[in-house]
């Protein structure tokens, strides 16, 4: 953020107050956040279709724009934004109107802390770690409005579902995250970040087997918290009987659309921070941008989820809170006793 | 307790074993088959739209008969040597393609084409005409080689020949390719390949 109030700066000279330059500086941020997640919904949309269709033997979309489809996400966008705006006439209008743009929000909000590249962080915070994980939970309530405010018995059962869910995993993914922040001695993004130097032997996910333990539980966790497959219980209740989004139509449903894309980037795009090594170069020697280098690795990420949704069945409500119960937490707890004798055992106390 | 983990190293062990086979197919090349740039090539005896090559058909209703839908339509005028066909058609909302019109025809003049994909806007376009309403097809051999339709050889091949009239029927005419009398193709005639107009 730095870099926008410095060119904010130079273009309203020396007289400019620095909270002037800083809500402009946020206002730049948010903007492009919000261009980041549609240009997010926009690529994976894309890429989950083609990889979808690869791993089941067909091709996907081959013939809007010319080469394999790349303009379908496009032409998906201006079919949506010519659907009819339906709101059922006994439902709850104010929320019915609000939850999406809560669950945007739950997404946007957390981009604020993500680490692109040295010095490209939209709010440096010293608590980003812990911020995203705590606005990560403002998409409860959004999901909770549009179940209720739908008027329909069967989107109420998904929503309560979906924010059981949610509001489950939370817990392991904020036990995960613990031993890096034991190694780092930070919640800083980008302290966390800056402490894996050292090509790939430096990410954390390699310095320590808790660690490693640690990605996968944060990994399949974060799955969870995005309602993707095989966590999806609570939207596909929409293929099934109803899910919390059946009564929203035209845009409002695509911002939930977007908003799981977007989810689906932010978790991998964090767990690329804390546990990959963010923008730090894997190949000390050769000089790439590190904004590339994160993207890549989030994408490497995003590949990885992709995979896992086109392989496994979903798993039904109470198999999903005895995973979480029972078998993350549990594994977590672990993983956080482990790391720390590990640590003391080997003298890599956090400095 | 045991089977705690035991459990928990199946779940592991499974997904990954699904994760290798969703790989596999990740990476070999899709099934499908990239519809209209390409196309399956065809067996010989492939059912597709009936043709009829209508300078060698001399109306003897077979393939009408033949039809379990009656779709063949066609009409004659005269008797005998005079005998003119003015209309020859089939009706393809109708049609099966079962392909029994082929078996009775005795000059080979109908057949089944290998087309498929004749695609258009309106269903009435679907009835192919064979016969132009202004030129009926004569449907006496002798009478053809008159007017200078020439009968091919059944079992001869293509020639480049001009039509040639005789007082008597000639032993032998010579085999040629498809004349200028022949009915200028009709609005949905034979050869094209799915094209609307």
């Amino acid at each position: 953020m730095v870099i926008v109030t410095d060119v904010y700066q130079k273009i309203l000279g020396a007289g400019a107050s620095p909270q002037v330059l800083l809500v402009l500086g946020g206002l730049t941020m948010a903007l492009v956040m919000a261009l980041v997640m549609a240009a997010c919904a926009i690529v994976f949309t894309w890429m989950e279709r083609k990889v979808a269709g690869f791993m089941q033997s067909r091709y996907g979309p081959m013939r809007v724009g010319h080469w394999h489809g790349v303009a379908q996400p496009v032409a998906d966008m201006l079919k949506i934004l010519q659907k009819e705006d339906i709101i059922p006439a006994e439902a709850d209008k104010f929320f019915f109107r609000v939850a999406p743009l809560i669950i945007f929000l739950g997404s946007l909000l957390a981009w604020a802390a993500i680490p692109f590249a040295p010095g490209f962080v939209a709010a440096d915070l010293d608590l980003g770690l812990f911020y995203i994980f705590a606005v990560s939970g403002l998409a409860v309530i959004g999901i909770l409005m549009a179940g209720w405010a739908s008027n329909n018995k069967w989107a109420l059962y998904g929503a309560a579902r979906g924010a059981a869910q949610i509001v489950s995993y939370e817990i392991p993914i904020a036990l995960a995250a613990i031993p890096v922040v034991m190694y780092t001695g930070s919640l800083n993004m980008n302290d966390i970040v800056h402490a894996q130097q050292g090509g790939v032997a430096g990410w954390f996910l390699l310095r320590n087997p808790f660690l490693f333990l640690a990605f996968l539980i944060y990994f399949i966790c974060s799955i969870a918290e995005v309602n993707r497959t095989p966590f999806d219980l609570p939207e596909t209740e929409s293929e099934l009987v109803a899910g919390y989004h059946t009564e929203y139509t035209g845009m409002r449903f695509a911002f939930f659309f977007l908003a799981e894309y977007a989810n689906l980037f932010l978790v991998s795009c964090i767990a690329t921070a804390v546990f990959l090594g963010g923008w730090q170069n894997p190949v000390p020697g050769v000089n790439v941008a590190p904004g590339l280098v994160f993207v890549v690795k989030a994408t490497v990420l995003v590949f990885l989820q992709m995979w896992m949704r086109w392989t496994l069945p979903r798993l039904r409500v109470d198999q999903l809170m005895y995973v979480c119960w029972k078998v993350m937490i549990p594994l977590s707890l672990v993983c956080v006793v482990g790391a720390g004798i590990w640590m003391m055992v080997l003298g890599q106390l956090a400095h | 307790m045991a089977q705690y983990f035991a459990d928990i190293f199946h779940t592991v062990s499974s997904v990954l074993q699904g994760m290798g086979i969703t790989l596999k197919h990740f990476v070999r090349k899709p099934v499908t088959l990239q519809y209209p740039d390409e196309r399956w090539v065809l067996p010989e005896r492939f059912r597709g739209f009936v043709h009829n090559n209508i300078i060698r058909c001399n109306a003897c209703l077979g393939c009408a008969k033949a039809c379990p839908v009656s779709c063949i339509y066609i009409e004659t005028e005269g008797k005998g040597k005079d005998r003119y066909m003015t209309r020859w058609a089939v009706d393809f909302n109708k049609c099966i393609w079962c392909g029994f019109c082929v078996d009775p025809c005795p000059t080979n003049a109908i057949s089944m084409s290998h087309d498929y994909d004749h695609s258009l806007y309106d269903r009435r376009r679907l009835v192919y005409e064979y016969v132009p309403p202004d030129k009926p097809v004569p449907c006496h051999r002798e009478k053809r080689l008159e007017m200078g339709y020439f009968v091919e050889e059944k079992s001869a091949g293509e020639g480049a020949e001009q039509p040639k009239p005789r007082a008597k029927p000639a032993p032998d005419p010579a085999p040629a390719a498809p004349p200028a009398p022949a009915p200028e193709s009709p609005p949905a005639g034979a050869d094209r390949k799915g094209e609307d107009q």
